[in-house]
């Protein structure tokens, strides 16, 4: 149960990284993009589907692995970092259209997206106890992976090119690193098997509903015009 | 102010700024629904501007639900790993289920409603809002249930240092959800009433077009206030019982909670008193111009009385964290310092402070420029012509 538990919390984590990976890269593409409405454009309805994978991640830590919690203090400004930027990513795309100019919320998105990178490279490396010079590298290397993914996904999306599938499992490698390398601890702190049992009988039914729901997203907006509400 | 107070501090601020925009999404959700309804059976534009227009502000203020969500899912990580690290076991599994299966699936379908229009099959987009309020309430369900857990620790036992989970069930079936959960909810339709009331009422009262549409929806909202200032009284004199049974001198040596619950008390009555005038004069208000005004003057009523609420409830738990097992103080992340807890409270607190005001231009700016301006839904832009 324990490790079925760890397949969870993985896979929505690698999950988070493909998907919202290329919202992100798309996001520190805007200062070079020229229309920057089209790209937003074809993002937009992913997102709230995308960026929801994190917040899996932190109610699967603390359900099924509420000891592993302490990473997220052992990582404290790494942490403020990644929810500030988030926040000020997602408000650049629910106000670039409707308050103060376009042109101060796209820097903010692009500069907030760069911000959740910096932020994972922190995070990631203080799991394995690397320096911060290290992690900002790291984060250096997940921005240019997202950035590369992004534009595959523009591409993919506005202009029928190939299909971002392996710039997906690019951008997935700098979150499997550190799974692989703590999966023996994360498992070992898992909650008593009796609260994995409950969690299992509760989520299960709906496992068919969430599956269902992101592959609806993909259906509905991966082709066709593109909308215009961020 | 020491470590301690800043992070209480920070908690409050955050979370009070999450429940004002959450009050409204649980009281607006299931309006936005029934209109989106009406606007599938009859097609007619009225019904359809008016799905728009309160959609547009439901989903405006969504943003900040979701933004001021997410610092406060993680917040418990940061500063208070005390709390999971003595009851995680137990506090962990609603938290983890209301992401899970509520919160993930409201964030999806809310994008598959938001972009959905002109592009999904009519009855399947109507099914996304309809999803997006029940998954509304699940979140609001588990939440409660977390909540409830600290305010009452059903379903646990000690286990040396630490609290395990000994009954699931007890903690569905804690007497300090039973009511609360109800109230919540109903608080949230009084809000979501009031809200609707007085943005109609402002475009009454302007004589802007679009009479006929604010004429309706004005008496939607009397009748949700009427309907949930009922309920949030009933509910809230229910919750004595429960209460006193489980933290029997809560409101006893607690001047800020009793004073949290005097006042949520007192502005209960007074709009159950409008609620109730209004419902029977609901035939009519559409007309009287003077009521127009008044109406929109007392919009921050149900919010100011939903905080305190969660005042009364919160500093009524005080000196605990969990009720008679854990104190806040000692929930605390050990050797968290002054620079780290400065650092966030800055950021969240300064950051989501900016963001909420800015949200409310934003809901006051959609209200003003009224139903035939709304962005939410509009006809796609013709695709661009080629050039060569
Ligand atoms: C006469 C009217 C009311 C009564 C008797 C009443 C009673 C109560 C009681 C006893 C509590 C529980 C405190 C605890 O658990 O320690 C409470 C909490 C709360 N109240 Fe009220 N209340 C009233 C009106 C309202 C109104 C009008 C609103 C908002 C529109 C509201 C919103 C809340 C909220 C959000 C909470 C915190 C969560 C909860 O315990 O349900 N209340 N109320």
């Amino acid at each position: 149960m324990d490790i079925l538990w760890f397949g969870v919390l993985a896979l929505l984590l690698i999950g988070y990284f493909v998907l919202e990976g290329f919202d992100l890269g798309v996001g520190l593409l805007l200062p070079v993009t020229a229309d920057r409405d089209r790209a937003i454009g074809a993002i937009g309805p992913f997102v709230l589907a995308n960026e929801v994978w994190l917040i899996a991640v932190a109610g699967v830590l603390f359900g099924a692995f509420p000891a592993c919690e302490n990473v997220l203090s052992a990582n404290y400004e790494a942490v403020v970092l990644l929810l500030v930027s988030w926040v000020v990513r997602d408000a650049g795309l629910w106000f670039r259209r409707r308050l103060f100019t376009r042109a101060f919320w796209e820097w903010a998105i692009a500069l907030a997206s760069l911000g959740v990178c910096l932020a994972w490279g922190l995070l990631l490396a203080g799991l394995g106890g690397f320096s911060v010079p290290f992690g900002l590298l790291y984060g250096l290397l997940i921005a240019a992976l997202f950035v590369l993914h992004g534009r595959r996904f523009l591409d993919w999306r506005l202009t029928g090119g190939g299909s971002p599938l392996v710039t997906g499992a690019l951008a997935a490698v700098p979150a499997l690193v550190p799974l692989v390398g703590t999966a023996g601890a994360v498992v070992a702190n898992a909650a008593p098997s009796a609260n994995l049992t409950v969690l299992t009988f509760m989520v299960l039914p709906f496992v068919p509903v969430l599956a269902g729901a992101q592959i609806w997203v993909w259906r509905a907006f991966g082709k066709g015009p593109v909308p215009a509400y961020f | 102010m020491d470590v301690l107070d800043l992070a209480r501090l920070q908690f409050a601020v955050t979370g009070s700024l999450h429940f004002l925009f959450v009050v409204l999404t649980l009281g607006l959700a299931p309006l936005v629904a029934i209109m989106h309804t009406r606007y599938a059976r009859t097609g007619s534009t009225l019904d359809e501007r008016a799905t728009r227009f309160w959609g547009q502000i439901y989903v405006t203020n969504y943003a900040l639900g979701i933004v001021t969500g997410i610092v406060m899912e993680f917040q418990f990580g940061l500063s208070w790993s005390g709390l999971t690290h003595y009851a995680g076991d137990v506090f962990g599994a609603p938290l983890a289920l209301e992401t899970l299966i509520a919160f993930f699936l409201e964030s999806t379908f809310l994008g598959l409603w938001i972009f959905g229009w002109h592009r999904l099959p009519t009855w399947l987009h109507l099914a996304t809002i309809w999803l997006v309020t029940i998954t509304a309430y699940a979140s609001a369900f588990w939440i409660m249930v977390a909540n409830s857990f600290l305010q009452h620790p059903a379903g646990s036992v000690r286990d040396g240092e630490v609290l395990r989970l000994d009954d699931f069930g007890a903690l569905l079936t804690n007497p300090s959800l039973s009511m609360a959960l109800p109230h919540v909810l109903s608080a949230g339709l009084t809000v979501g009433g009031f809200v609707v009331m007085s943005a109609s009422a402002y475009h009454l009262f302007r004589r802007t077009p679009d009479q006929e549409l604010f004429s309706r929806s004005l008496r939607m909202g009397i009748w949700t206030s009427f309907a949930g200032t009922m309920m949030v009284v009933g509910f809230g004199f229910a919750q004595f019982g429960p209460v006193t049974s489980v933290q029997p001198d809560k409101f006893a040596d607690r001047p800020l909670a009793a004073f949290g619950l005097g006042m949520m008390i007192l502005i209960g009555h007074l709009l159950q008193l409008i609620a109730l005038a209004l419902v029977i004069v609901v035939k009519w208000a559409p007309r009287w111009r003077f009521l127009h005004p008044l109406i929109v003057l007392v919009t921050p009523l149900p919010f100011i009385a939903a905080i305190l609420g969660w005042i009364a409830r919160e500093e009524g738990r005080q000196p605990w964290m969990i009720w008679e097992r854990l104190k806040v103080a000692d929930a605390i992340t050990p050797g968290l310092t002054g620079g780290q807890i400065t650092l966030s409270f800055v950021g969240f607190v300064g950051v989501l402070t900016l963001l909420a005001v800015a949200d409310y231009v934003l809901i006051v700016r959609v209200v003003r420029r009224g139903a035939h301006e709304v962005a939410l839904g509009e006809n796609p832009a013709p695709a661009p012509a080629l050039t060569f």
